[in-house]
């Protein structure tokens, strides 16, 4: 490329996930009772969430579609993900490049993963523009949730978000939850190469508040869910029921 | 964004391009009341895909184009002429294409030189060199009518500047010519209100046009 590049532009996210995921006795027949479940386990986690950011929610509603380079196209097979923004009246569009985890000791010794991440808002005929470029659609999906965007030793970004599969192509109004009683908690925080370690310290001291309620681990490695986690929710709901935030 | 047409110029048969017309072409500028205002320097890029396997056909396209302007820096612009498709993007996005490996730059080309000052109208008077060498590859000037953002209601107005300035040029008995070429910009999906889209299809089309006349 041909423009002398800002190296600003070279970003690193720090990022770990969890599921929501309540553990229960009882068959798997009873929907509806695990659906209220879920749904406070969710709400908890808001309220936590809510309590230790200080700041309003922001809805998330995003359809995402992971793009692969076709056939001999490209010096190696690559990816790219374009995320249209539809929690807002008119949508936007983002394209993103995840690139490859940190390695090494250091890397293993850690609990987050740390990788490089580019993003480029563009307009809206970004999909016709990559398939133009021989870029085939893999699959798609639609995440839909709710996050907090807020500053503690970094800027730290919590999405609680529900992923959703369509039945036909694009059929966002047609969309159904690929996993009905789990929710994806992802922590992500934006870092450089100088202060990655910094980001690194303060996700790792974030996840631990929220520890009641889920493990936090990096993406791609189970931490399992909290066997008390109901518990723990139940208190949470109580305890905001009496004590307006 | 207000309206801009862009020029290039036209040799005539059998002469060459020299510095010596984008010199002529600024005096021109200034003798009718340009007032100098600073530079200018907008960057064009042809990109090819690159290939695994170089013995299989590529079916990809081959007019694959990206701008910076000047008036856009944090802007990148891609323009994919078979498919009559501009993608307006944030620079970052050059990072996303270097890091996909896909598409490699194959020529850059440097559009630079003096912009202008002329009562409602920004003028900017430029040469194009590829990035990897001085040779002249063309004159360029864009001519900017700053009071309207409708392409329909400016259209007059910049005809009738087109007029003036053939005439004042044609004084200076070049070898050659100014020449606008107009841009279908209802194939890109583009409206009558201006942006720097516009812009970036006008420089796509100029360039179509510039390497057809290389090859005559």
């Amino acid at each position: 490329m041909t423009r002398t590049r800002d190296r600003t532009l070279s970003k690193w996210s720090v990022s770990c996930k969890g599921l929501l995921k309540p553990s229960c006795g009882r068959s798997e027949g009873e929907e509806n009772w695990r659906e209220k479940l879920v749904l406070q386990h969710v709400n908890a986690l808001e309220i936590l969430l809510h309590g230790l950011c200080g700041v309003p929610k922001e809805q998330v509603r995003v359809h995402e579609l992971c793009l692969k380079s076709g056939p001999n196209l490209g010096v190696v097979p690559s990816e790219v993900r374009l995320l249209c923004d539809l929690a807002h009246p008119t949508p936007s569009w983002t394209v993103r490049h995840v690139g490859g985890a940190m390695r090494g000791s250091g890397a293993d010794q850690i609990s987050v993963l740390v990788r490089t991440v580019v993003e480029s808002k563009v307009s809206n005929n970004v999909l016709r523009f990559f398939y133009g470029l021989g870029y085939k659609l893999d699959h798609e999906i639609l995440k839909v949730g709710f996050a907090f965007t807020f500053h503690r030793g970094a800027q730290i970004i919590v999405t609680v978000t529900s992923a959703h599969k369509m039945p036909k192509l694009h059929a966002i109004e047609e969309a159904l939850p690929i996993t009905p009683n789990i929710h994806m908690v992802e922590i992500t925080a934006p870092a450089t190469a100088e202060n990655y370690n910094e980001v690194v310290a303060a996700v790792s001291a974030f996840c631990e508040y929220l520890a009641p309620l889920l493990h936090l681990s990096k993406p791609g490695v189970s931490a399992g869910i909290v066997a008390t986690a109901t518990a723990a929710a139940a208190s949470l709901m109580s305890n905001s029921a009496s004590k307006p935030l | 964004m207000t309206v801009k047409w862009l020029m290039h110029w036209q040799p005539k048969p059998g002469t060459t391009l020299s510095t010596q017309i984008l010199t002529e072409a600024c005096q021109c500028v200034e003798s009718i009341g340009g007032q100098k205002d600073g530079r200018w320097r907008s960057v064009l890029t042809f990109y090819k895909p690159m290939q695994r396997d170089a013995l299989v056909p590529v079916d990809h396209p081959r007019d694959f184009l990206g701008l910076a302007l000047q008036e856009q820096p944090a802007k990148y612009y891609f323009i994919l002429r078979p498919n009559r498709i501009v993608l307006e993007a944030d620079a970052s996005i050059q990072v996303i294409m270097e890091k996909l490996q896909s598409y490699k730059a194959r020529v850059t080309l440097n559009f630079e030189g003096f912009q202008y000052k002329l009562g409602d109208f920004q003028l900017r008077v430029g040469k194009c060199v590829p990035s990897a060498s001085e040779a002249l590859r063309g004159i360029m000037m864009e001519v900017e009518y700053i009071p309207l953002s409708s392409i329909d209601k400016s259209r007059q107005v910049l005809e009738e500047f087109f007029d003036i300035w053939q005439e004042t040029i044609s004084k200076k008995s070049l070898p050659g010519h100014f020449m606008h070429i107009e841009s279908n910009f209802a194939d890109y999906g583009l409206q009558d209100r201006y942006t720097s889209h516009h812009t970036a299809v006008q420089y796509a089309t100029c360039m179509a046009q510039l390497i057809a006349a290389v090859r005559c």
